[in-house]
């Protein structure tokens, strides 16, 4: 279980203070999938960043803690001052470029032994990690393979490979598959779950794909300005979303077959680029386990 | 399999540019109006005051062009030509030193240039992409400026000033090494070793000097840019140690294109031996050179000209036999 409490992120940048993250409480429970979703410059990654321990100048947390309620493989509880020591050992962190996330001059084995939270004797590792990628379909060729001789899809599952192998209890996956086509892309998500399903742990998973968070995750997190402003359960937050903003990220979805759009997006683009939604301060439970940020019914009155 | 077809490209690759370049050297003097032979004729007339007769003058010439190979039409002396060079390394003899033969100049020389420059240019190398790599690694923080203002400091220094500047430092106002270096010649034993190495050190160090500069920044330059490939912060978040991101991740991709850098610099030594050797009087390749350039010694010429042109060739071939070692991109292709 992880909580975040009023948990407000700044980058210093000169004299300037700029607020990523602004006040974010919400829990995140143990054993389930969390999508992330919002536009660029929402918020998200400097979420995850934090969530994740990465934090270093100019970014900052300016107010509020995260909570992590899990222990560490030393015992200790972990905190933001030593998660550093856990990363790789029991929260790990899928990258989003996989394609060039991998030494190019460095074979795929070595890869897997040259950061400290692997065990000293090396060549168990190397055993161990081989029949962990076979597991994850990848031939043992792979482990001797430097990155280019593999495909995108090949590499991903690496990088997927890299991040469970050390059966951690949160992944943090930015864009796990942006750079995959669709039906790699399905591959990945679909092993991403039933390894999640294996070792019950938690993902927190950031996309712009709607269709991803519907199809894998439990509970939905759709940020928006550096607040969240809704958070529930997936079938909840896509049945009923309450935000409209919310509502908005849905509605873009395309469907097959509907082209009440063409000839729309152009226009209304060029008409009202610039959308403001409203956003209020804290979350009210609308339903079970569906909360929403009120806003003060400005929600899509143009700026 | 892969491997042999490989260096065997490279090795017909490294023949065909040879003998491009030996074609080169021996059309362009020929497309010269003046004629060698003539010239020297000229000038031994002119210093017995017009004496010689033209019989005298006709058997001098036959006996020049046989021995300077320049009888028969431009086909025969081209594979006459291709013949000495190739098969017996043979230039003729020096004009300046007649009888001595070219080769066994440059022979005699070649030693002294190489042990001096190959050694200065690899020490430059290694020191600079050294230091470079801790000053690009930790361009963040504000100590590592230093490490690069080294590099801006010793770069544009041409290299004359830089070795007249060293040279009046430490051996003129701080006499550590002597001004007019001696080279001892003839058998080798451990003093005269230990005496050659002394009498080397301050060349050698200017060399360094110059050497290290453009592989502080250019290396420095090379590693700023990959500590932001994806690969680099990926290992940060796996938690890998700065030591290992260094060497592992930055070093050995910046690395790359310095090997290039390096060989081609070796294939270069003779451009600098000129200067070094002229400054410190060192018996290099250099300091024949420049003789035969002042003197018109066209053989000597030749046979240095065709000595540079194996030299980076051979660098060029060695680039491509190691960087697949180095890089697994270009050995899988």
């Amino acid at each position: 279980m992880i909580r975040l409490n009023d948990l407000k992120i700044s980058y210093r940048i000169g004299s300037r203070v700029i607020d990523a993250v602004d006040g974010v409480s919400l829990t995140i429970p143990e054993g389930c999938i969390v999508g992330i979703a919002g536009e660029s410059g929402s918020g998200k990654s400097t979420l995850m960043k934090a969530i994740y321990g990465d934090i270093q100048a100019p970014m900052y947390i300016s107010r509020g803690s995260i909570d992590y309620g899990f222990k560490g493989s030393d015992g200790k509880p972990v905190t933001t001052a030593n998660i550093r020591d856990e990363w790789f050992k029991t929260i790990s962190y899928v990258p989003q470029s996989s394609m060039n996330s991998l030494n190019p001059v460095i074979r795929i084995g070595k890869q897997f032994t040259d950061f400290p939270g692997t065990d000293r004797d090396k060549k168990r590792v190397l055993e161990r990690a081989t029949a962990f990628l076979g597991k994850l379909g990848l031939p043992a060729e792979v482990m001797t393979s430097y990155p280019h001789q593999l495909s995108g899809g090949m590499r991903q599952r690496v990088m997927i490979g890299l991040a469970t192998f050390f059966q951690p209890g949160l992944i943090i996956a930015d864009e796990p598959t942006t750079a995959l086509d669709v039906v790699v892309q399905k591959e990945i998500l679909m092993l991403l779950m039933e390894l999640q399903e294996e070792m019950n742990n938690t993902i927190l998973v950031v996309s712009h794909d709607m269709g991803v968070h519907y199809q894998v995750t439990h509970k939905m997190l759709i940020m928006y300005a550096g607040k969240v402003v809704e958070y529930g359960d997936t079938e909840s937050v896509f049945a009923d979303p309450q935000h409209a903003y919310t509502k908005m990220l849905i509605d873009s979805l395309p469907t097959i077959g509907d082209d009440s759009m063409r000839g729309v997006m152009a226009s209304a683009a060029g008409a009202g680029g610039d959308r403001a939604f409203g956003v209020g301060t804290g979350l009210v439970e609308v339903k079970p386990n569906h909360f929403v940020s009120l806003a003060n019914e400005t929600a899509g009155v143009p700026a | 399999m892969g491997v042999l077809r490989y260096v065997a490209k490279r090795l017909g690759l490294y023949l065909a540019v040879l003998f491009i370049g030996l074609t080169i050297t021996f059309m362009l003097p020929r497309l010269m109006p003046t004629n060698p032979v003539d010239g020297y004729i000229g000038q031994l007339q002119s210093r017995a005051n017009g004496t010689l007769t033209s019989e005298a003058i006709a058997e001098m010439r036959t006996n020049l062009e046989q021995l300077y190979g320049l009888n028969g039409d431009i086909f025969t002396q081209y594979v006459g030509y291709l013949k000495r060079v190739v098969l017996q390394f043979d230039f003729g003899p020096s004009f300046t030193y007649y009888p001595q033969p070219v080769s066994a100049m440059i022979l005699n020389a070649l030693p002294w240039t190489l042990g001096l420059l190959l050694t200065a240019t690899f020490i430059a190398w290694v020191l600079g992409n050294m230091v470079g790599l801790v000053a690009g690694y930790f361009h963040k923080k504000r100590a590592a400026s230093v490490l690069e203002f080294l590099g801006i400091l010793l770069y544009p220094i041409p290299y004359y000033i830089l070795a007249v500047t060293v040279l009046l430092l430490l051996a003129y106002i701080f006499p550590i090494f002597p001004l007019s270096p001696t080279f001892p010649v003839g058998q080798m034993t451990p003093e005269k070793i230990g005496m050659i190495f002394y009498n080397s050190l301050l060349p050698g160090i200017t060399l360094v000097l110059a050497g290290f500069g453009w592989n502080i920044l250019s290396m420095k330059a090379l590693a700023v840019a990959t500590t932001e490939e994806p690969y680099v912060t990926y290992a940060r978040l796996k938690g890998a140690s700065n030591w290992t991101r260094m060497t592992r991740y930055v070093f050995r991709n910046a690395l790359l294109p310095q090997v290039t850098a390096l060989a081609l610099s070796l294939g270069m030594v003779f451009n600098g031996a000129l200067l070094t050797e002229m400054i410190f009087s060192y018996p290099g390749i250099g300091l024949i050179m420049r003789t035969a350039a002042t003197g018109g010694d066209y053989n000597v010429l030749y046979g240095a000209i065709t000595l540079s042109i194996i030299a980076v060739a051979t660098a060029g071939l060695v680039i491509d036999l190691i960087y697949p070692l180095l890089d697994p991109r270009i050995r899988h292709k």
